[in-house]
């Protein structure tokens, strides 16, 4: 099967192609919306897993994180999180909660994954906000084609391989200070440091 | 040093999930009462999303689409079901409801504390509850390798501000303080140290932020 190369054309308009399926699946449980989100996001879940070390379980994280996909989708809310943030933290979460299985020893977890990492969106009772939300995967995506490979490489070693950023100066046998210097500019450029003047 | 809010680095490694169980709770503690930094974790999610989307992709077959349909199928009602609201806070799962009826353990003077690094089974760092009574002053002390702390109760003050309920800390070597409660209530806080890794497994005495 192909990857479908199609990417959400613009976020200009109020919601993506890829949030209002995933809001076609919460409303309606559309197994055609959901089969899309699948050929898109599927592929990219797989690689997020074999980059994390989990290649022998990749089917499997790529089935977890969609069965939950579709048990959540009815709490998922456009206004709060486009498709894709809100998938990466799904995924993100059926990681940690793999990894934390398969290490746990007899001693069980007194606390969930869920307790400890958020989806955005969820158990909120704060008032729908932000435009922001919905404009900052464009502006990340805009802002990221600028950025030096150097600092791409770091961030990309953060988020895919779940890497501390003290592992990624080890791998790269290069001081702690540099990598963090990279990150903090790197998220300076894409305004991801958010001022601290309105607190 | 960083002081009542975690810094940017900090929130990325929590959205990219590679911190460890302890640390991860001080910060989920500190987003769910505060929305600036819940805000900055949403767009560093973003950009996690972002990067997944900018990696290489690994093709997936129809057939584990059917088997992800036929996992739905036999859920209950084969229809998306709301995960069950409201949820006990993971504070509340780990020590009950009541924080000033925990077994504590008088230290010295105003401070007492609780060892609760058993309940994360597996975890490197050292987990401490400290609580300094009301209007009670800790001794000077400087800190060994990095502490994270975060006030669940009352506040506390030193030369450099005042730490309320919810605030995030985080202190080094370089930190000398001094801290008062105050306020009327105990203050208690919660806190991870990374441990040394030379002394894995051979800590013999209580680190925390207010006694060293």
């Amino acid at each position: 099967m192909t990857t479908l190369d199609k990417k959400p054309a613009s976020s200009e308009g109020r919601k993506d192609p890829w949030s209002q399926m995933l809001q076609k699946v919460g409303k309606n449980q559309d197994r055609e919306a959901y089969h899309a989100l699948f050929e898109h996001f599927g592929p990219q879940i797989k690689y997020y897993a074999m980059a994390n070390g989990l290649a022998s379980h990749a089917e499997e994280l790529v089935q977890e994180v969609f069965v939950s996909i579709w048990r959540r989708s009815c709490l998922y809310d456009w206004r709060k999180a486009a498709a894709s943030t809100w998938i990466f933290t799904i995924a993100r979460n059926q990681r940690i909660d793999m990894l934390r299985k398969m290490q746990r020893t007899s001693a069980e977890m007194p606390v969930e994954t869920e307790d400890l990492w958020q989806i955005p969106g969820e158990n909120e009772n704060e008032p729908v906000t932000s435009l922001h939300r919905l404009m900052s995967e464009r502006r990340i995506r805009e802002s990221l084609s600028h950025l030096p490979e150097e600092q791409i490489t770091v961030i990309a070693k953060v988020y895919m391989e779940n890497k501390s950023h003290q592992m990624v100066a080890d791998e790269l046998d290069i001081p702690l200070g540099t990598v963090k210097s990279r990150v903090r500019l790197a998220l300076n450029k894409l305004k991801v440091i958010l001022q601290d003047q309105n607190v | 040093m960083t002081r009542h809010h975690p810094d940017s680095l900090s929130l990325m490694e929590y959205s990219a999930g590679n911190l460890s169980e302890p640390h991860a709770l001080c910060i989920k503690l500190h987003l769910d009462k505060c929305s600036h930094c819940r805000s900055r974790v949403d767009t560093l999610d973003s950009l996690g999303a972002v990067m997944m989307e900018q990696q290489p992709k690994v093709s997936v077959s129809e057939s584990m689409f059917d088997s992800i349909l036929s996992k739905i199928d036999s859920e209950p009602s084969g229809e998306p079901a709301v995960p069950a609201i409201p949820r006990v806070s993971a504070l509340q799962k780990l020590l009950g409801e009541d924080l000033n009826s925990l077994p504590w353990k008088r230290q010295l003077g105003d401070v007492s504390v609780l060892d609760i690094t058993d309940r994360f089974p597996g975890q490197k760092e050292q987990v401490v509850l400290q609580k300094l009574a009301a209007g009670g002053k800790a001794p000077a002390h400087t800190h060994r390798g990095e502490e994270t702390t975060i006030v669940l109760q009352g506040a506390f003050a030193d030369q450099k501000g005042v730490f309320n309920q919810w605030d995030f800390v985080v202190l080094t070597d370089e930190d000398e303080h001094k801290p008062v409660a105050v306020g009327c209530e105990d203050c208690i806080t919660l806190s991870v140290l990374s441990a040394p890794v030379k002394l894995t497994g051979t800590f013999t005495r209580m680190l925390n932020p207010f006694i060293r």
